[in-house]
């Protein structure tokens, strides 16, 4: 797994590639709680995860329940057919917010 | 690291030594050196001009038949030492004499003095001891050695306020005893040893192994004097065996000079540095110098083997510690096993384990501890409850938040008997305080034995399959998200009666085993397994299935959880 974060539209995006199992699930993790913890709005960018386990996943309702928490909007983008599969069966699909692309994040002002 | 070779050039001047500060050597003895050296002087005049001078005379003698010469016959005249020694031999004895004496009675205290000679005729034996190697004279090789860091003692007759600085200076290797002398000095000993040369007008064979005793030997020199420059290289190292601090290393360098320079090796090589420790009291007593009790070479090797046996001490002592550490390590893993151990039982213990109620699991953890489990229990009006889940991650943290949910589930359960009814309280309680975003994946229900007829949730878990009598399946997906995700999240229950097939839930672990093709078991592989097996016990229907997963699965990488609910038969 590789991430890389990104400033765009008023959001720290997270960009996750690779696998998200549970070894590389931390690294994953601490990117975006760092984005939470400076106070950004966060977008995670899932467009090349080909794989995600549970553990991968608690990392997103970690970012899901701190950025409510913090009153600050978390959403996943470009999600892949692998890891929307895992949110769908899991019945999360409807628990993120998700948007097809950065583009389409509402932009914050 | 060789050094740069000293140069003779006027213009770089020893740091300030000008060649009239050098001392002068005695007038007598030099006189001698000079005409032994003149290819023309004929053997009886040179033996009158050392009889003019009766005190030098009396020296040559004496140490003319020392044992250090071992001439067969007693020398009686200086005419007779001419004739018997040689005109050579003779300047050599003469130039001991003149270095000896040049510098006494001054500025450096007797102690001092004695404590160089000791180590200048340790150099001189040593030197001795290669000339027959070396294809040299052993008086030749004596001098040389006796000599070559004449230059030092200039040093510090030109510096006595760096007198205190001698001890530190005969402890170190003659490596290190250049460097320290820059630090001190601004220059070293062979370069004022040539210079020095200059002055004294010494033989050419000997100006040339003062000068290139430590520096690289240069091409074209004449073969005996790059010989005995070889020599003195070698008896510097040899000398310094005896007095250096770090024997062992100097041992070691001394054997490898010795191989480098003359083939030496082995006994040949401890014969020569024996030599050294045999012959220097010989050779104090005829030069008239003072030394101390000297070591043999066997005591100075003992030396060298104690500081070996220390540093073998400290890895003996390494090793122990390396050995406990290992042992330690063992220890502690040793607890944590009993303790993780413990741990499966207790969460064995959370199992159920009466299959009169219909139910039949089976739990296979990755490692010692599960995230997944089931759970099967009487509730209100004989209904049974029963519930599959699987907790995010793996390993010890997952456990302890299955323990949780297991318990609130069994203790939620004996009281409330609407499936979404308790799926949503145990969805609050466990939202209410997340950690690290772990969720629990649960599909459970309740019915009614007697009638077959119950109710199902799904939260976030893997479709439920019934098997269907017709040899369809029917599935029962999740209608709400995984437990603790979200406070306030609502499941539909979905009706089922097991009159019409047997429920069979389980984890990711199962439909993620993957063929020996590497293809994913999945749900429909699962359909498949169980309607395969549908004629069997249940009990042995889902061992049966849970066998075939295993063994096609090629690597375990995630617990296996296997629930079967069906009705019951006959009792």
């Amino acid at each position: 797994m590789s991430y890389e974060v990104q400033l765009e539209r008023g959001y720290a995006v997270v960009y996750l590639e690779g696998e998200i199992d549970m070894y590389q699930s931390p690294e994953a993790r601490g990117a975006i709680l760092n984005c939470l913890g400076n106070g950004h709005h966060t977008l995670v960018e899932m467009s090349a995860i080909r794989y995600i386990d549970s553990s991968g996943v608690a990392s997103l309702v970690e970012g899901l329940q701190t950025a409510r928490e913090r009153d600050l909007r978390f959403a996943l983008v470009g999600v892949s057919e692998a890891a929307m599969r895992v949110l769908q069966l899991a019945r999360l699909d409807g628990v993120f917010t998700i948007h097809s692309s950065v583009d389409r994040a509402p932009e914050v002002k | 690291m060789e050094n740069s070779p000293p140069t003779m050039d006027p213009a770089s001047p020893l740091c300030g030594i000008r060649p009239s500060d050098l001392p002068a050597p005695p007038r007598e003895a030099i006189r001698i050196v000079r005409a032994c050296s003149d290819p023309d002087i004929d053997s009886r005049r040179l033996g009158e001009m050392i009889t003019s001078d009766p005190v030098l005379t009396a020296e040559l003698l004496r140490i003319a038949n020392s044992a250090l010469f071992g001439l067969r016959s007693r020398v009686s005249s200086a005419a007779h030492a001419v004739t018997l020694l040689g005109h050579r031999a003779l300047r050599n004895l003469a130039l001991c004499i003149a270095m000896r004496d040049a510098l006494k009675g001054g500025r450096l205290p007797a102690e001092e003095l004695d404590r160089f000679w000791e180590s200048a005729l340790r150099r001189a034996v040593s030197a001795r001891a290669l000339a027959p190697v070396a294809n040299l004279e052993t008086d030749e090789c004596f001098t040389a050695g006796l000599i070559q860091d004449f230059g030092l003692l200039v040093l510090l007759w030109l510096h006595p306020e760096r007198v205190p600085e001698w001890g530190r200076l005969t402890a170190t290797d003659p490596e290190q005893r250049l460097e320290l002398e820059r630090q001190l000095f601004d220059t070293t000993h062979d370069r004022v040893g040539m210079e020095l040369a200059k002055v004294w007008e010494l033989p050419p064979s000997l100006a040339d192994a003062i000068a290139f005793h430590h520096a690289p030997i240069l091409q074209g020199l004449d073969p005996a004097h790059e010989r005995l420059a070889r020599v003195t290289r070698c008896a510097d190292w040899m000398a310094a065996l005896f007095e250096a601090d770090d024997k062992r290393m100097v041992f070691a360098r001394t054997l490898a000079l010795l191989a480098e320079c003359f083939d030496l090796v082995g006994e040949s090589a401890d014969g020569v540095l024996a030599r050294v420790a045999e012959e220097i009291d010989e050779a104090a007593e005829a030069l008239g110098m003072r030394i101390g009790d000297q070591p043999t070479l066997d005591q100075v090797l003992r030396d060298a083997n104690l500081r070996l046996a220390e540093e073998n001490l400290s890895f003996q002592e390494l090793t122990w510690r390396l050995e406990q550490t290992l042992a330690e390590r063992d220890r502690l893993a040793a607890q944590l096993e009993r303790e993780l151990s413990l741990a499966r039982e207790v969460q064995c213990g959370l199992l159920p384990r009466d299959a009169r109620l219909g139910v039949h699991g089976i739990n296979l953890p990755a490692h010692h501890l599960s995230g997944d489990f089931y759970d099967a229990f009487p509730s209100r009006g004989g209904r049974v409850w029963f519930a599959i889940a699987d907790v995010s991650g793996k390993g010890m943290h997952a456990a302890l938040l299955m323990a949780k949910t297991s318990s609130l589930l069994h203790c939620l359960g004996k009281g409330i008997t609407d499936p979404a009814a308790l799926f949503a309280t145990l969805n609050r309680e466990l939202a209410e305080h997340p950690i690290r975003g772990m969720f629990v994946s649960m599909a459970g229900g309740v019915f009614d034995p007697e009638s077959g007829e119950g109710v199902l949730v799904n939260a976030g878990h893997l479709p439920a399959l019934q098997a269907l009598a017709e040899g369809t399946c029917r599935q029962f997906p999740a209608s709400g998200p995984p437990l603790g995700v979200l406070t306030g999240s609502r499941y539909t229950p979905f009706p089922f009666n097991l009159r019409e097939g047997p429920l069979l839930l389980y984890t990711d672990g199962v439909t993620e085993a993957r063929r020996p093709s590497g293809e994913e078991l999945g749900i429909p592989g699962l359909r498949r397994l169980l309607r395969s097996h549908l004629r069997q016990p249940a009990g042995e229907r889902l061992q049966a299935m849970m066998d075939e997963i295993r063994h096609c699965k090629l690597t375990t990488h995630d617990d296996l959880t296997l629930l079967l609910v069906e009705e019951r038969h006959g009792d």
